[in-house]
């Protein structure tokens, strides 16, 4: 089974693996020029941290569409590969031929599913690992590794994601019989995905950590933190987001005289009405997900996404076993 | 001598159209059987079911001693051609033979390699660009390569030219006579010209059920073909079945199966041909038995 497997998508392997080793030569040629220039910071700041906060944002890659790679990669794939698995050979009746050969629906089956999804795999985990990478520098100077968009390009997810997103291709591919409705499918569907569970279920994995503090001073979550919200929470327990426009109005009128009505308030004026506020009860708040949660995070989303094209790959062996070719 | 094909009721439903209703046949071992039936009459269902690519709806079906099954023992014994003629058509015939080694425990590359070459059809070539007697040819030889002990054919010569056809039909036959009774054939035709040659057993379909079925030679001594003066056909209905009626002016021509001898006097039986009687069944599927038909082009 592995050679016909072989034969049929060695094509399209071989271009799939030039591709990929023109992305890593770019990515990696990018990520050194990013790292000598992060590097070259750091020693002409030599540990003075104004001089890191104001060169560190300088720090950026010729190439800044790298995340986007791994954003785009998964879903093509599931598209291009998976959507046809099956659904190509119903429409050439080649499923004619391969089905009455002496190998069952189920071996074969496991042998073109696996292989293309041990393909997607080892192609999300080889740009997730370059992206990783090349995302050291940034990382470190914007601490925002946690943070949606490049939570979903780092670490290990863009592997659940190639992984579903082929199984989902293939499932697809499977139940409409037609290639070109499994792609379409494909797509709006791990598309649809991807926003419900970044941006509904993940902040929700494990309960968040919210921190007071007093409003005249600051607090930031060390690390690679993923901050939710943040704001002000007045003694009786109203919460308001940071941002004056949706401060003002909550404050006790003897606060907002403070302020100048046109809402932008000066430097020595913010000072009386933060007193103010803290005289009120006032007290500042940060929601977040602790940096040392973004293991366990990238762990939990890359389970539900191999958990959900397991379910995906089932279904589509029961399809393929049971109905009519 | 066992059967090869055994079926029993068999109906495949999609949704509430029938494909094939009651069909029960049965196809002795080292037979060629013709499966004859009008365009949409159930015989594509039907050796898909025998070939475990579709399942029934209703009734069992037994093929070399037990059901269809997905299982690689089940799978070896049984080829199966369909009318599309499925190949990869980017692949050469030698990426088949070298699939078909992978996936068959019994192959016998060196027919194919031999079989093609006598063919003058090149091994190296995509098989999209041979013609359409030429891929016909590809997927019959690598279907006999898998030395099976049943073959199902589904109309795999309707879209070839004459000369093609009668290759292919070649190939087959001799396939046949190497096997020497150890093949089973189920051949599917619209055309019964085709078959003729070939075969020893009919299965006749229409209207997605059984007709007749059974040796050629048998049934062909069975019926006859009565013609006699126009009058009421009653009594020989009730001796004889009679398949199908052609009225005309004066005479009356009559395709009869026949229970015992014709002692009415005014009819002259005649032998039937094959043709004459497969479309005697097809014309009374198109018309119940009992109405009478009139020739265009005479009166009535």
């Amino acid at each position: 089974m592995t050679w016909l497997v072989w034969r049929q998508y060695r094509a399209q392997g071989a271009i799939a693996s030039v591709l990929l080793a023109v992305a890593a030569a770019v990515i990696l040629a990018d990520g050194f020029h990013i790292a000598s220039q992060w590097h070259s910071i750091v020693v002409r700041c030599a540990g003075n941290s104004a001089c890191l906060q104001q060169d560190g944002p300088l720090v950026n890659g010729v190439v800044s569409d790298v995340p986007y790679l791994s954003l785009l990669v998964p879903v093509v794939l599931g598209m291009l590969w998976g959507a046809p698995l099956v659904a190509h050979e119903l429409e050439a009746r080649t499923s004619d031929f391969a089905w009455t050969q002496s190998v069952t629906r189920t071996r074969w089956l496991t042998a073109k599913a696996g292989w293309l999804l041990l393909a997607a795999a080892a192609c999300g985990g080889v740009l997730a690992a370059l992206t990783t990478w090349w995302s050291g520098p940034i990382n470190a100077i914007s601490a925002s590794a946690f943070a949606p968009g490049q939570f979903d390009t780092q670490g290990i997810v863009p592997i659940g994601y190639a992984v579903f997103a082929m199984a989902l291709g293939i499932a697809a591919g499977t139940v409409a019989r037609r290639t070109l409705p499994a792609i379409a499918v494909t797509l709006g569907g791990f598309i649809a995905l991807r926003l419900v569970i970044s941006n509904f279920l993940r902040p929700h994995y494990i309960a968040a950590v919210t921190t007071y503090y007093n409003v005249t001073g600051s607090f930031m979550p060390r690390g690679q933190a993923w901050v939710l919200s943040q704001g002000a929470v007045s003694r009786a327990g109203v919460t308001v987001a940071a941002g004056w426009g949706d401060l003002y109005p909550a404050l006790p009128a003897s606060c907002q005289k403070l302020l100048p009505a046109a809402g932008g308030g000066k430097g020595a004026s913010l000072t009386a009405v933060f007193s103010c506020m803290k005289a009120h009860g006032w007290r500042g708040f940060v929601t977040y997900q602790p940096s040392y949660r973004y293991w366990p995070f990238q762990g939990i989303e890359t389970g539900i996404y191999v958990l959900l094209a397991a379910a995906l790959i089932g279904v589509t062996f029961l399809i393929v076993r049971r109905r009519d070719a | 001598m066992s059967a090869a094909i055994d079926t029993h009721e068999l109906t495949k439903r999609y949704r509430r159209v029938s494909a094939l209703t009651d069909c029960t046949v049965t196809v002795p071992e080292g037979r060629v059987s013709a499966l004859v039936g009008p365009n949409g009459a159930g015989k594509t269902t039907l050796l898909r079911i025998l070939a475990g690519l579709a399942s029934q709806t209703a009734g069992t079906a037994s093929v070399l001693g037990g059901p269809p099954r997905q299982d690689p023992a089940f799978l070896a014994e049984v080829g199966f051609l369909a009318q599309e003629i499925p190949l990869y058509r980017r692949f050469t015939s030698e990426d088949h033979i070298r699939i078909g080694a992978h996936l068959n425990p019994s192959w016998d590359a060196a027919l194919v390699r031999t079989r093609l070459a006598e063919l003058r059809i090149p091994l190296d070539q995509r098989v999209g660009t041979l013609s359409g007697g030429q891929r016909a040819q590809v997927a019959l030889t690598l279907t006999l390569a898998k030395r099976p002990r049943l073959l199902l054919l589904d109309e795999p010569v309707a879209a070839l030219d004459p000369l093609a056809r009668r290759n292919f039909l070649a190939t087959l036959t001799a396939a046949v006579a190497d096997a020497a009774g150890g093949l089973t054939v189920v051949l599917s035709s619209h055309l019964v010209i085709d078959l003729e040659r070939v075969c020893d057993h009919l299965i006749l379909l229409a209207g997605s059920q059984v007709q007749v079925s059974g040796d050629i030679d048998t049934l062909l001594a069975e019926h006859k073909i009565l013609v006699g003066p126009r009058k009421d056909t009653a009594p020989i209905e009730r001796a004889h079945q009679v398949v199908h009626t052609v009225t005309t002016a004066r005479q009356s021509t009559l395709l009869v199966r026949l229970k015992g001898p014709v002692i009415d006097p005014a009819y002259q039986a005649e032998d039937v041909t094959l043709e004459e009687m497969v479309l005697g069944y097809m014309g009374a599927d198109e018309a119940p038995a009992g109405k009478q038909l009139t020739t265009v082009g005479e009166e009535s």
